[in-house]
């Protein structure tokens, strides 16, 4: 198959826990090129299955790295966790198109919107870009799920919570962002679940946001 | 002479390579014949795209296989990478030849024939080597200008089966139209998987499409189909050019925003709409035709709405309708909430209604209105047959016209034949 031809082998370099399920799997780069919100295509050696995972690190790192949560039913989630340093995994890409415009980086307003592991291509982006003018909603079940929180700025990272109330905002990143709206010119990126992504593109609308201005990353 | 015949499925890529591979055969002294013959050699272009297109695939394998167990079979395509272990291991074919070696597939026949071993995989992979087709199944000359995806849609084979974007240099493309319309074609249409997103060094798909438009020549270019993701506002502009059609091919997929990005499509249903609309508020008469999927994973009712709404609201003068059909690897295949075939039928059944109706609505709207018909075939009554600019099919009855020539016309009625034509009488 042409798959296999486009795949290389890149060696894992470590593998951090952050929660029991939630993990970085960092990666050799091999010197390829890529922009912070693309994500790769991973798969076990030897397997014909891949999943795609956006970029955790940042585009100066010299390695990459990848957050991913072990989905109670998956196959490639569970199968990537079991990695150690040394062994080998497919990796296809940089890919995908859910970058910054890079005119707009030194000036624009981001809002960036993310459920659980959602959160990694902003990740690549607030620390590719250490000036940038963001405001973060991460959305996740328990405050244990604020995964790496220490990277971004405190007054820029909005922990919504709704399982437990150790957040800063206890309920849905979409309830957040009804109760705060946004500022038309502000470039929202939203990335993660689906339902999440539908109504707040819903409601962005609502808040005068050109759909131009919308962007979006659909992981599940 | 050796006879050789060749089956295109799918595309128009497909039918681009296969072209210029028979132009290829034909310069080297062999016989095309059609493909119900007998042949010494069978080439079958075969496509993967739905489950339907794997199995009209696999027949027309058969078929050649059937109309001469001696003949040689290469089969190449989409199919040829998706299922290559597979066709390997039928004894009905001679080679299996991937995307990427496909323009190498006169070198393999001949090497065949000389006895030696002709093994694919020893060949090049080069995805534009194709020589022109100056002996073509057709009067419009297709120009291949780039290959592969990086979209990956979320029901969609083609990344896997094309590979990654990759554009062809423009230089090759204007020196490819030169020769192309210096031998006689009057029409080029740019072809590709996604070609909206050709990229040589920078050099973007509106700035090719300029400089097409500035090479010299009688001829008329058409974009075709391409995917609705990023255009500027200089792209609406480029068809006030008289050279480039008034029609795209513009896919939608489907009219709910839900849907859409569940499909991981690039644009929303509004964007969409307001493309549309931008062109008919430039251009009244602007041609737009589209390909839909139905019974996506989780397609409700009210999506179903949704498309069918937008659908009558584009005016969408044909719906290339597609049921939605599992394709192993891709993100839809694990997603819950698979359609049943039945209701998938009725949804796409009730999309080529509103085809139907757009189109009669389409036509009757450019009555009395002008064309330029560039004549394709005589019918067996004598009527000139071919396309106008907008891409309407339409016959004329009048005398002293040639084969391959434009011809000022008005279009004057509709024609109810096996698919709807309009008629038209001189300027
Ligand atoms: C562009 C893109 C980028 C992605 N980036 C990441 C990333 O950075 N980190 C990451 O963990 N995942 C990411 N994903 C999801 C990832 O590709 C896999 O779908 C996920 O790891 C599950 O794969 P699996 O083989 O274990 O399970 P599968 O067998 O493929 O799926 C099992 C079920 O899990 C659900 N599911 C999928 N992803 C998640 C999730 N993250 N949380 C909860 N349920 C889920 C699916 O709906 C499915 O029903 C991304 C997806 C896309 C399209």
């Amino acid at each position: 198959m042409m798959n296999s031809d486009f795949d290389s082998l890149h060696q894992v370099l470590s593998l951090r826990m952050l929660t029991p399920t939630a993990y970085v799997l960092r990666v050799e780069r091999k010197g390829l090129e890529f922009k912070a919100g693309q994500h790769l295509l991973l798969g076990r050696n030897g397997s014909i299955e891949s999943r795609e995972y956006s970029v955790y690190s940042t585009e100066s790192d010299d390695f990459f790295e990848v957050l991913v949560k072990e989905v109670d039913d998956g196959l490639v989630s569970k199968q990537l966790k079991q990695l150690k340093a040394g062994d080998k995994v497919k990796l296809d890409g940089p890919l995908g198109f859910f970058t910054l415009e890079p005119e707009t980086i030194a000036n624009g307003k981001f809002l960036f919107i993310a459920t659980g592991t959602g959160i990694s291509p902003f990740h690549s982006m607030v620390k590719s870009y250490p000036g940038l003018n963001y405001r973060l909603l991460h959305g996740v079940r328990y405050s244990n799920e604020a995964y790496d929180r220490q990277d971004y700025e405190p007054s820029r990272y909005i922990l919504c919570t709704t399982g437990d109330q150790g957040g800063d905002f206890y309920g849905r990143v979409t309830d957040f962002l009804r109760k705060n709206p946004v500022l038309k010119d502000t470039h929202c990126f939203l990335c993660g679940n689906f339902n999440m992504i539908h109504e707040a593109f819903e409601i962005l609308e609502q808040q005068g946001v050109p759909s131009s201005q919308v962007h979006a990353e659909v992981y599940f | 002479m050796k006879k050789i015949a060749f089956k295109t499925l799918g595309c128009r890529l497909n039918q681009y390579e296969t072209d210029a591979l028979a132009s290829r055969f034909h310069s080297g002294s062999y016989e095309i014949v059609d493909f119900n013959q007998q042949a010494d050699i069978y080439v079958v272009n075969t496509c993967t795209v739905t489950n339907q297109s794997d199995q009209k695939s696999r027949q027309t394998i058969n078929q050649a296989h059937r109309q001469n167990s001696d003949a040689m079979v290469v089969v190449t395509g989409c199919m040829a990478n998706n299922y290559k272990e597979s066709l390997l291991e039928s004894k009905n074919i001679s080679y299996v030849v991937d995307n990427e070696r496909k323009a190498a597939i006169f070198g393999i026949v001949e090497k065949h024939f000389r006895g030696e071993v002709a093994d694919p995989e020893g060949f090049d992979r080069d995805v534009f080597s194709y020589e022109a087709a100056y002996k073509t199944f057709h009067t419009r000359s297709m120009i291949k200008i780039q290959d592969g995806c990086n979209n990956f849609c979320t029901f969609c084979i083609i990344p896997k089966v094309r590979g990654r974007a990759t554009s062809r240099p423009a230089a090759d493309i204007y020196q490819n139209i030169r020769s192309v319309v210096e031998h006689g074609f009057k029409e080029v249409v740019l072809t590709g998987v996604n070609i909206g997103r050709y990229n040589d060094n920078g050099l973007n798909f509106e700035q090719l499409v300029e400089n097409i438009l500035a090479l010299p020549g009688d001829f008329r270019l058409r974009i075709s189909s391409i995917e609705p993701d990023g255009f500027s506002d200089r792209f609406f502009q480029l068809f006030a050019h008289p050279k480039l059609t008034p029609h795209l091919h513009l896919c939608l997929q489907s009219g709910s925003e839900s849907v859409l990005l569940r499909m991981r499509r690039m644009y929303t249903a509004k964007e969409f709409r307001a493309m549309a609309d931008k062109l008919r508020s430039l251009y009244p008469d602007f041609n737009l035709t589209t390909d839909i999927i139905t019974g996506f994973p989780g397609e409700t009712e009210e999506d179903m709405e949704a498309t069918l709404q937008l659908s009558r609201e584009l005016k969408f003068s044909h719906i290339h309708t597609f049921k939605y059909s599992v394709r192993t690897g891709t993100r839809a295949e694990r997603m819950p909430d698979q359609i049943p075939e039945k209701l998938k039928n009725q949804r796409s059944n009730a999309v080529r209604k509103v085809s139907e109706v757009n189109k009669r609505e389409y036509f009757t709207q450019m009555i009395g209105k002008p064309q330029r018909l560039l004549v394709e075939r005589f019918g067996a009554d004598g009527v000139a047959r071919g396309y106008g600019q907008n891409y309407i099919p339409i016959r004329l009855k009048a005398k002293g016209i040639e084969k391959n020539t434009f011809v000022d016309v008005v279009l004057d009625g509709i024609h109810e034949g096996k698919e709807l034509e309009m008629t038209a009488v001189l300027l």
